[in-house]
């Protein structure tokens, strides 16, 4: 019915979308959306073949067969309830993961912010380890408390770090300075715990997704299916903030108010995701750096960074899985091994611009 | 070369009424009164740390003032909403932030903001107005290189064509020469000149150097510890006794033979005998 206006700008490979009758207009960066898209695909595709591998293989055939209903009993039980679960864990989470550390970076304008450096895991995993020791909490518990641990270090920090406004700058030093501090809390913790709780608690300090169930999926995805709207909203907002908080004001922006939804946005997406499967490392960090790296400096890449968090973390968990099978290594060993050396290369190079500079 | 402003010239669009501002307790500006004329090219000058860039910021409502008003077109500027405002006024600050890897025309579109929703955010106008501003600017060609690519008198012009793309008929830019060699920063000057000359736009500009200030300015304004000392056509401001007072600067003034606005001509500590 409606017929809007398609105009393409040739040169910069941008789709304007355009209609007059409804006052209607927007942009979508060509190359963002295949990689994005592409991206997507790979993780499903993983996805589907995560639910296929295992000790007792099934076919991928029969994988979507039973996905869209078919199926005999024995492979029902093990997809839906077994493999389903942890699977879809994995894939949101690391979206959830990856859109976090994409707008941490944007607004710090720096490419180490991310929610595992700047502090929000910390708080997660020194509430968990709390619950697992010293309450000696259910699972359910474990979750509840690192989300709560993370949103009140993130406030914590932000609180910290605000001095007419919080700069990006400010934003990591303070963040380093509390995820020191939380980090000796967690192992003092350790120390006091009796053997079989340490080792529950180191489990969840690494980032597992073993025996994740139904119960962990729905807060993900509730998650995600308000706060991914929220973020598509900000990406405006966020493209003027990028540019410094004087340009950003001067071209009628609210900037505190802006900056304040999307942290908060970012944290939440991190605090979920940490919940659910631990504080998994390096996800937040690298999916973002990769799908800008794919996308360019044309889109925010946004979307692009969810669907490699989900990539990676369902790669790094079917690694995990199968690598020593029968043995299972947690999903956070995997994405360190992966990730650390991203990390240093980004901090070699950082180094060379800075002595350039 | 200009016209004074006489009683009979259009209102101005921005004025600062006893405006008095301040980083926590360190007072930069206090109680100042001006009127940014209309239509014309402001310059303010001043020796380091006078105030003049803390004055601009104070005028584009970037700081709260705590006492005194600034008021855009008679209503006081926090009292609009900033999105309005931005309609109006614009601000290029001393060292405006080119996010990594952002093509020129990228970042040239971000100065639609105030004029985009989340339903309109990428119009008709909004195209026509970048386009406009690449092409005022002579930065057509350079649409899809990365700013960070580009040398830094072609970074400052596309950073003017952002503020152009905003389209406000008042323009504030905070020494927007700071690192440019001498031709860029003429070429600047005079792009600036033309906008104000073809479009009337008003212009404000914070300059380091007095002699560009006094070709470029219809009105001149020089300020010390805060304060405005003198304001008006350059040719009446700049006087030998003035540099010395607001630059602490022993000087010659001369007739620039080219523009015949003032030529301030400093006197090299070996020569203050003869001079």
């Amino acid at each position: 019915m409606v017929a809007p206006a398609v105009a393409v700008r040739r040169r910069d490979r941008v789709l304007v979308l355009r209609s007059r009758r409804l006052g209607w207009s927007t942009r979508v960066h060509g190359r963002a959306v295949v990689v994005g898209l592409a991206a997507l695909a790979c993780a499903l595709a993983v996805f589907v073949w995560s639910l296929a591998v295992g000790d007792f293989p099934i076919p991928v055939g029969e994988v979507i067969a039973t996905l869209f209903g078919g199926g005999s009993r024995s492979t029902r039980f093990i997809v839906e309830t077994l493999r389903l679960p942890r699977g879809l864990t994995a894939l949101l989470v690391g979206a959830a993961f990856g859109l976090s550390g994409a707008i941490f970076q944007r607004l710090a304008r720096n490419p180490l912010a991310s929610p595992d450096i700047i502090g929000v895991n910390a708080g997660a995993a020194a509430a968990a380890v709390f619950v697992i020791v010293i309450v000696h909490g259910t699972s359910a518990q474990v979750t509840f408390g690192a989300l709560a641990g993370s949103i009140l270090t993130a406030l914590a920090i932000y609180l910290l770090a605000y001095k007419r406004g919080v700069s990006g700058y400010r934003l990591v030093l303070v963040g380093i300075g509390v995820t020191a501090m939380l980090g000796s809390v967690t192992s003092y913790l350790l120390t006091r715990a009796e053997i079989f709780e340490a080792q529950k608690a180191v489990v969840w300090l690494t980032g597992s997704l073993n025996g994740r169930g139904w119960e962990h999926v729905r807060p993900v995805s509730l998650a995600l299916l308000v706060l991914v709207p929220v973020t598509i909203a900000m990406a405006r907002h966020l493209r003027v903030l990028e540019l410094g908080d004087d340009t950003a004001r001067g071209l009628g922006l609210r900037v505190e108010r802006s900056r304040s939804v999307l942290l908060l946005a970012a944290t939440a997406l991190a605090a979920i995701a940490t919940a659910s499967a631990g504080p998994v490392g390096f996800v937040a960090l690298v999916a973002p750096q990769v799908a800008r790296r794919l996308v360019g400096g044309r889109s925010l890449g946004l979307l692009p960074a969810a669907a490699f968090g989900a990539l990676l973390m369902v790669a790094a968990d079917l690694v995990g899985r199968r690598l020593f099978a029968p043995t299972e290594l947690p999903v956070g060993i995997i994405t360190a091994i992966l990730g650390a050396p991203y990390l240093l290369f980004l901090l070699a190079r950082a180094n060379r611009v800075g002595a350039d500079a | 070369m200009t016209a004074p402003v006489t009683v009979d010239a259009p209102p101005s669009p921005l004025t600062a009424e006893r405006l008095r501002l301040a980083y926590d307790d360190r007072v930069i500006v206090d109680r100042l009164s001006m009127a940014i004329p209309a239509g014309r090219i402001t310059v303010i000058v001043g020796a380091n740390a006078c105030g003049k860039s803390t004055l601009l910021r104070g005028l584009a409502r970037l700081m709260k003032a705590d006492e005194g008003s600034v008021l855009l077109d008679g209503q006081d500027i926090h009292r609009r909403s900033t999105r309005d405002v931005a309609t109006r006024l614009g601000i290029l600050p001393q060292q405006p932030i080119a996010p990594e890897g952002i093509t020129v025309s990228d970042l040239v579109g971000r100065g639609r903001h105030p004029h985009q929703r989340w339903h309109r955010q990428f119009s008709v106008d909004d195209e026509a107005a970048v386009m406009t501003a690449l092409d005022a600017t002579g930065t057509t060609d350079l649409a899809d290189r990365a700013v960070d690519e580009l040398s830094g008198g072609q970074r400052q012009r596309v950073w003017i064509a952002l503020a152009l793309a905003q389209g406000t008929p008042l323009m504030l830019l905070d020494e927007p020469t700071t690192f440019l060699d001498l031709a860029h920063q003429v070429e600047v000057l005079d792009l600036l000149a033309h906008l104000n000359e073809t479009e009337g736009r008003t212009i404000v500009l914070v300059l380091h150097d007095l002699n560009l200030a006094c070709r470029y300015a219809h009105h001149l304004v020089a300020m010390k510890d805060g304060a405005i000392v003198a304001e008006g056509l350059p040719a009446e401001v700049i006087t030998a006794e003035l540099v010395a007072k607001v630059f602490d600067l022993h000087c010659h003034i001369l007739d620039d033979p080219l523009t015949g606005t003032p030529l301030v001509l400093p006197v090299p500590a070996g020569h203050r005998g003869a001079a």
